[in-house]
Formats: structure tokens, sequence, C-alpha cells
């Protein structure tokens, strides 16, 4: 490398991002861009730097291979930071394979660590979980390798597993401490408090209560009949019977589960699963057909009987059942939990998060905006939502240093 | 033109507290590299480290007997080594562009990266006396016997190639392995050549072919 990009790297390295820029402001040729996409990153002016990085890896051109797959994982990298999560992953997956081709085992795992990032921020943990099995972190430095437990975390907190999550979360603490970077210890530290926020709502025999994590997993470890509303699911112990595709069955196994033993009388059950205010006939014929279909579903861990007014919910053995709901249960609570990440979201990637339509997002996102529960900046493509009080962009970009000689 | 693998003899570092190593440099019994933020020296002997000079070191370094020649951004400075003293200031002639530097015969020689090419510069000036054409950018530049070394790292790639003066013809190459730069470049006058390793952080002793 030359004199001043050596120069400005170093100056990039401790930080000095405004005294790297001033070094190679003037220059085009593609390490200067580079460094001058890492530090308009680092500046927090994140779709300069994406342009910058996107020049610097054409011009780098695919015989640099190394300099040109770092930029691209920068790019991944401050996509998303930015939750622009149409950034498409085959380019991320070819520059991954060429860092490890290329012996640059500390990068290459940085890459697969953004991929994870990506796969739990989009709810695929079955995926991230994958990859997650395949990365050896050794190579990672302190910032990264504190990434990269805070993905291990997520998985686990997702998965309900509190003994891994604290685990990741305390090397996670130990690899930011190392670090030695504020923005991340800070960052770490707000993840560690999920285990002690309310996780759930419990809704057992008419009183409500918050439950943290840990409670929600002893839960469901016991035989208790417990109609999560959460995942929407009805399960005990290992028996798991999936209703989320089948709404209306759901509704009626938790209206009957808020009310057991008690019965449920017929026309509070058609106005919970139908949203019926006057049942006819076919409302109760349609109830009928309903509630066999329930029976069909619930057969191994409940019996649903008929009464003289209604039905009841009489689980099998004698067992206890509750209701687990999220902790606050409002109308497009789903788009409120992504946001409440404190990052900035574009209406698109809210879609793909919660495979919704493009459409459907943005009338939720008007509403909510409306009740000013959420807040936009930018206009057209550039709009970004979050939550009112978040203010600019938490979570810190650890990107790699963009050329071979770094 | 004859090819070789280069024969690396012996790794130094990497050293406490830099990422980076830039030129390198030998005044007959240290070998001074460019750290970043200083120049450092140590024993090709023992390995252990000399001293340090406080004086920014981004890229070439050159040795002209007395003084050491240091490129930092874009100006050359003449560093009186036993005192650290900076005794003149000249600009670099890529204006920050500038790799490789190596003194021979009242001048230096100066790498410039990108632009595949070598400047002969007159130290007192910096005025460009001449420019050599090379194939491929040039990292370390060195003299040693009447014969023109430089080091290339290009697409992930290094080698060390001794280059024709008048016609930029190369006449012998040496390929590092692979993985493995060369960002400064000095020879000993006897058997080795020593290089910096770029962001490895290690200075290397390299066989040079007689």
């Amino acid at each position: 490398m030359d004199s001043l990009i050596t120069a400005a790297a170093q100056a990039l390295a401790v930080g000095d991002a405004v005294g790297a820029m001033k070094r190679v402001a003037l220059r085009d040729d593609p390490p200067a861009l580079a460094l001058r996409g890492i530090a308009m990153a680092q500046l927090g002016d994140l779709t300069r730097a994406k342009a910058l990085l996107k020049s610097a890896a054409q011009a780098f051109g695919p015989r640099e291979a190394v300099a040109r797959a770092r930029c691209i994982v920068a790019e991944a990298e401050i996509a998303l930071v930015s939750r622009d999560l149409t950034w498409p992953e085959k380019a991320l997956e070819g520059a991954r394979l060429a860092l490890e081709r290329r012996g640059d085992r500390v990068n290459a795992a940085h890459a697969r660590n953004l991929q994870i990032r990506r796969l739990l921020l989009i709810g695929h943990l079955d995926a991230a979980e994958k990859l997650l099995a395949d990365l050896d972190p050794s190579p990672l430095p302190p910032a990264a390798r504190a990434g990269h437990e805070l993905a291990v975390a997520g998985v686990a907190i997702r998965r309900v597993r509190t003994e891994p999550a604290r685990a990741a979360l305390a090397r996670a603490t130990e690899a930011a401490r190392k670090a030695d970077i504020p923005a991340l210890a800070v960052e770490v530290c707000d993840a560690a408090k999920v285990l002690e926020a309310p996780a759930a709502r419990l809704i057992d025999d008419g009183r409500e209560r918050l439950l943290q994590l840990g409670e929600v997993e002893a839960l469901l470890a016991s035989d208790t009949l417990v109609i999560d509303a959460c995942r929407n699911v009805v399960r005990a112990g290992s028996e798991i019977v999936p209703l989320a595709s089948r709404p209306v069955l759901f509704a009626l196994a938790r209206t009957l589960a808020e009310a057991a033993p008690s019965d449920v009388i017929r026309s509070i059950l058609l106005a919970r699963a139908f949203r019926a205010r006057h049942a006819d006939e076919s409302h109760r014929a349609r109830l009928r057909v309903e509630i066999g279909r329930l029976r069909g579903a619930l057969a191994n861990l409940a019996e649903v009987k008929a009464t003289s007014h209604g039905f009841a919910l009489m689980p099998h053995d004698g067992r206890k059942v509750v209701v687990l709901a999220p902790p606050v249960e409002e109308e497009h609570a789903f788009l409120l939990a992504l946001l409440a990440d404190g990052e900035s979201w574009s209406s698109t990637a809210l879609a793909i998060a919660l495979s919704l339509s493009s459409r459907t997002v943005q009338r939720a996102l008007d509403a909510l905006e409306a009740a000013g529960k959420v807040q936009f900046f930018g206009n057209g493509r550039a709009r970004r939502w979050m939550m009112p009080p978040v203010v600019g962009f938490p979570t810190t970009l650890l990107l790699p240093g963009p050329l071979p000689s770094e | 033109m004859k090819t070789s693998q280069a024969e690396i003899v012996r790794e130094y570092g990497p050293f406490e507290g830099t990422r980076n190593i830039g030129g390198v440099t030998y005044d007959g019994r240290r070998v001074w590299f460019a750290a970043g933020e200083n120049l450092r020296a140590l024993d090709p002997e023992t390995g252990a480290e000399f001293t340090t000079i406080d004086v920014a070191a981004h890229a070439g370094t050159a040795f002209d007997g007395r003084y050491i020649f240091q490129i930092a951004e874009d100006k050359i400075r003449k560093i009186d080594p036993e005192t650290g003293t900076v005794v003149a200031t000249i600009p670099a002639p890529g204006k920050g562009a500038d790799s490789g530097m190596a003194w021979c015969e009242g001048s230096l020689w100066v790498g410039q990266y990108r632009e595949n090419c070598i400047h002969q510069i007159d130290p007192e000036t910096g005025e460009i006396l001449r420019t050599i054409e090379s194939k491929r950018h040039v990292t370390g530049v060195t003299w040693v016997d009447g014969e023109l070394w430089h080091a290339t790292w290009q697409d992930d790639k290094s080698d060390i190639r001794r280059i024709d003066p008048k016609t930029g013809d190369v006449l012998e190459r040496l390929d590092m392995p692979e993985g493995t730069g060369v960002s400064g470049l000095e020879a000993d006058g006897a058997d080795l050549f020593y290089a910096g390793g770029g962001g490895s952080g290690k200075v290397r002793a390299i066989r040079r072919p007689r």
C-alpha cells in the first residue's frame, strides 16, 4: 500500500475517521474509495458509505479478490445495520468463500456472522442455527466475537433456552470488555436485560401476571397444557399442536382455556372466533364444525366437552391449563416487536421479516404512525421507521479493514 | 527470465503495538522498519529490538550510509538515526501515492504503488530525475551490486524481481508463497533481502540468489 493509504488506514484503526477522510478525500483509486467508504460508515453516513464501498468493490475487480471481498462484507454489514434486508445474499456468500480460500479466516468468520445475524433478524432460526453450528468463532477478534455471542444468545432466547442464552451473554460481555468499544458494551448490556424483562403474560384461572424468559422455559417444560398465543400453538410437554395457520381453532382454544375449568357460552365463542355479533343458525352450524375440528386437533391433549350452554376444555389426566400471551397485546404487535429492537427499518425489510405484503405493512405503519407509536425519517425508498425514543443507529459497525495489506 | 520460489530464511515479529509493516532498510547492523507511528530497529542476529524513533513511517525507508530517509503521508523526511532528529524534509514524488524507497549513487529511488513505476529523485530537492516503468504495483525498492530489485504486490500475489533499470524489463523473479506479501525491501549487501510483511506484522529475511 502507498503512504497516504497507510496513513489513512492507520487513522481509521484508531477511530480517527475524519483524519482518514482528510488524507484520501480527493483520491478516487480503489483503496482510497474503500477507505473513504469505511470512514463515512464510521461517521454515520451509511448511504454515502455504501455507494463508496460499492464503487471500490467494482474498481478492485475480480483479480484483487481479497480487497474486493472485504468491501462487499463491509457493504453487507452496513446494509444489515440499516435494516436493508434486500441485500443480495449471494454476493456476501461469494465474498465469504473468497476470503476463506485466501486464508483470511477473521473476515470470513465475520462475513458468516453477518449471514447469521441477518437470518436471526428475519426469524429464520433453523438456518441461523445451522450456520452457527458450522462456524468456528476462535479467529474472531473481541469485537466481532461479541457480535457472534449476541447471535448465539439471540437464537437461544428465541428458542426459550435460558441457560445457553445466559452463557452466551456472559461471553459477549467479556468479549465487549476486551474490545473496549463503549457502544458495543452498551449494546451487550441492553441485550442481557432481555432475560430479566417480561417475556410473556400468563393467564391462569382468570388472573394475569408477567413471566420472565426463565419462567416461560419452566412452564413449557412442565406438563401444564399451555395455549401459547406467542407462537399460536397448543402444547403440553413435548406434544405440540401448531395452530398458526388455523386462527379460528386457536381463538376457540384460547377462549375455552381462559375460562377453564368452567364452560363458555356459544355466543361468546362465536364473538371471539368469528367476530359475529348476532349469531344465527348458520353461525351455530359453523361453530359445531369448528369445535369438531378442534376436538380432532387436540385429541391427544384435551377433550372439548359440550355443555348445556356451550363448550368446556377438559385437559387429559386432570392437567392444569393456562394461556401464555405476548406481554402487550394490541393490533400490529408483531410490527412493534420488530421495531422494539431500536433500529430503523424500511417497510420492505419489515415485510420480509414478517412474511407480509408491503401494502399490509404500509397500512399498519400508517395506522401506528397516526397513533404516535412509530415515526419515520427519509422519503421514498430511503424512508425508515423506528420507535419514537431512539436516536441514530446504536448498532456498532465492526467493519473489516478494506485492504489486503491490512 | 529466471523465476524461482522465494526462500524465506527467517521471520521476525509480529511486534507488540505494530499492526502493519511498511518500508525496511539496513544500516549494516540494524534492520529498520516503518511501523506506522514510528520507525523501529531490530538486530537481525538475535531478533531483539534496539530502539524506536517517534516519527510517522507509512511507507518506504532508505539509508544513505549516514541518514535514514522515511516516507510518511506525502513527504520524505531525512532522519539522523543516532539522535532521532529530522534534519530535512522534501516532497514525495507521488504526492502520497508512494510506496518503496532505496538509496543508490546519490539518488533516492521511490516506488509509486498503483502507478507501477519507480522515480529517481534528487534527495536534496525531491526533483524527479527520471522514471522507470514496471509491469506491476511497486512496493519495496532496493539496489544491490548494481542490480535494481523491487517487490510487487498486486491481485493478492507478491514477488521480488530484478529489472533492467534502463528498460524496465524483468530479468529475474522470486515468487512469494501464497498469502505472503512484501511491503518493503532491502538487501543486506550479502546473501539476504529483508522484506516488510504488511498486515502480517512480520519482517522476513529472504535468500538472495547469486
